[in-house]
């Protein structure tokens, strides 16, 4: 085992780019930035520091938090708000954050998955930070650390630009002509039962009943997709 | 008059496109910066390094175990370092741990003595002759980190350094055996440099204990 020559580089760059804008526009909404690295807790830890307690004066603190231990998925689905952030750092193969960055659309949560080694899918995460290059060494050697330290560094550039911080309407409507909600649905959480075949479902815009004759059983914490008031399909867990 | 200096003063930009340009340009730069950084920074500390690990590899072969600890970022570093002897990808596991990761300990201490002996207090309880300190201040300065060293260094510990700017406080300490050097002035790229001055400290250290297996 050597050390690498140089910090090992994500794939694209342009990736840390559009990440940080949209990172910028979601704390300027009044995003609360969940962190999240089950096998690297250090990481989660890392990031959130980063954010809240800026080592640069005069930047402002953002909320951040790590989420850490057993449970991770259900503190992170009563704690996180739609237009949040889950910030993962974690291998693809992680079994609790494919499990969450799954759920994050349901819950209105954008996603960003920083990482190395074989990619997870690519629509799996909002954000992929990602480095095709694996090495046994790249938990520790400061390569996970110089990403995001660059991603925090960039959200405050962009903070230096206010124009570009408004609000970006990027949800779907469903009453009107959005192609891709009335092709595909949108996704929910099961949260309960309401009567026989009606769920209260929790989406990206709140808490809806929904017609689950299509689906049922689904019990809570089910993930389906939804089209007009009726779940049309589960969606099964990808890992 | 003087608009054109400052064309978004208003908040009136719209155009996304510049800016996404700059920012991956700027990532770019950041990442040449931190490699030239930390190969610089390994070529310059290369007989530092050896000098701790065979100074730590001796530690180890006879039974001493490694606190590690710092604050903020430099706590999460920390946590790494000791992850990496105790639990590595692959070679011989030592005792290893992080003195800043559990918030009783650091809150009853922070409470009751002060933030500055957060560390010390445990270096008091956990220490013995034999062991190992390593400390990480990217300043050089934190005072808990400085205390922690001078009551290693007074129980017998092996003390290790790693700093920023120069090494500050750090690096001038006689209660600190040996001090690992960053020598830049940005928290963030001396950060990621520390790590990898780590991993090379590491795997010189999981050299001498095969030597010594062997």
């Amino acid at each position: 085992m050597a050390l690498r020559t140089g910090v090992s580089r994500l794939d694209d760059d342009a990736d840390l780019a559009g990440t940080a804008l949209t990172l910028a526009r979601r704390f300027a909404s009044g995003a609360t930035m969940w962190c999240l690295a089950p096998e690297w807790p250090e990481h989660g830890r890392h990031v959130a520091v980063e954010f809240v307690h800026p080592v640069i004066m005069g930047k402002r603190a953002l909320p951040s938090v790590s989420i850490e231990g057993s449970g991770a998925a259900a503190r992170l689905r009563s704690n996180a708000r739609s237009g949040d952030i889950l910030l993962a750092v974690a291998s693809s193969s992680d079994p609790t954050v494919c499990d969450v960055m799954q759920r994050a659309p349901a819950w209105g949560v954008t996603s960003v998955w920083i990482g190395a080694g074989p990619r997870p899918p690519s629509r799996s995460a909002d954000y992929l930070l990602w480095s095709e290059e694996a090495s046994a060494l790249g938990r520790h050697d400061g390569s996970m650390v110089f990403a995001y330290h660059v991603l925090w560094e960039l959200v405050h550039v962009c903070f230096e630009h206010p124009g570009l911080l408004r609000p970006v309407d990027d949800t779907c409507d469903l009453d009107s002509t959005c192609i891709t909600c009335s092709d595909e649905g949108r996704l929910g959480e099961v949260a309960s039962m309401v009567a026989p075949s009606v769920a209260s479902v929790r989406t990206a815009r709140g808490v809806e009943e929904v017609d689950t004759t299509l689906v049922d059983p689904v019990p809570p914490g089910s993930l389906v997709l939804i089209h007009g008031g009726v779940a049309i399909t589960r969606v099964e867990a990808t890992l | 008059m003087t608009d054109f200096l400052y064309p978004f003063i208003e908040g009136d930009e719209r155009d996304t496109g510049p800016l996404l340009v700059d920012l991956a340009r700027s990532a770019q730069a950041k990442h040449e910066e931190s490699s030239a950084l930390r190969d610089a920074t390994l070529a310059s500390q290369s007989a530092v390094v050896a000098a701790v690990a065979d100074a730590m590899a001796a530690r180890f072969a006879a039974g001493g175990r490694l606190f590690t600890f710092g604050n903020g970022g430099s706590a999460t570093d920390a946590a790494s370092v000791a992850a990496l002897f105790a639990a590595p990808p692959e070679g011989r596991s030592v005792p290893a741990r992080n003195l800043a990761e559990d918030p009783a300990i650091l809150t009853a201490l922070g409470n009751d003595v002060g933030f500055d002996l957060v560390f010390s207090r445990q270096i008091i309880a956990h220490g013995l002759r034999g062991d190992i300190a390593l400390g990480i201040s990217t300043s050089g300065g934190s005072r808990n980190v400085l205390a922690a060293m001078s009551e290693a260094h007074s129980r017998g510990l092996l003390t290790v350094g790693l700093a920023g700017y120069g090494g500050g406080e750090l690096a001038q300490s006689p209660a600190v055996d040996h001090c690992l050097v960053v020598e830049a002035d940005s928290v963030h790229r001396i950060q990621e440099t520390q790590a990898a001055l780590a991993c090379a400290v590491w795997l010189a250290v999981q050299e001498r204990l095969e030597d010594v297996d062997a």
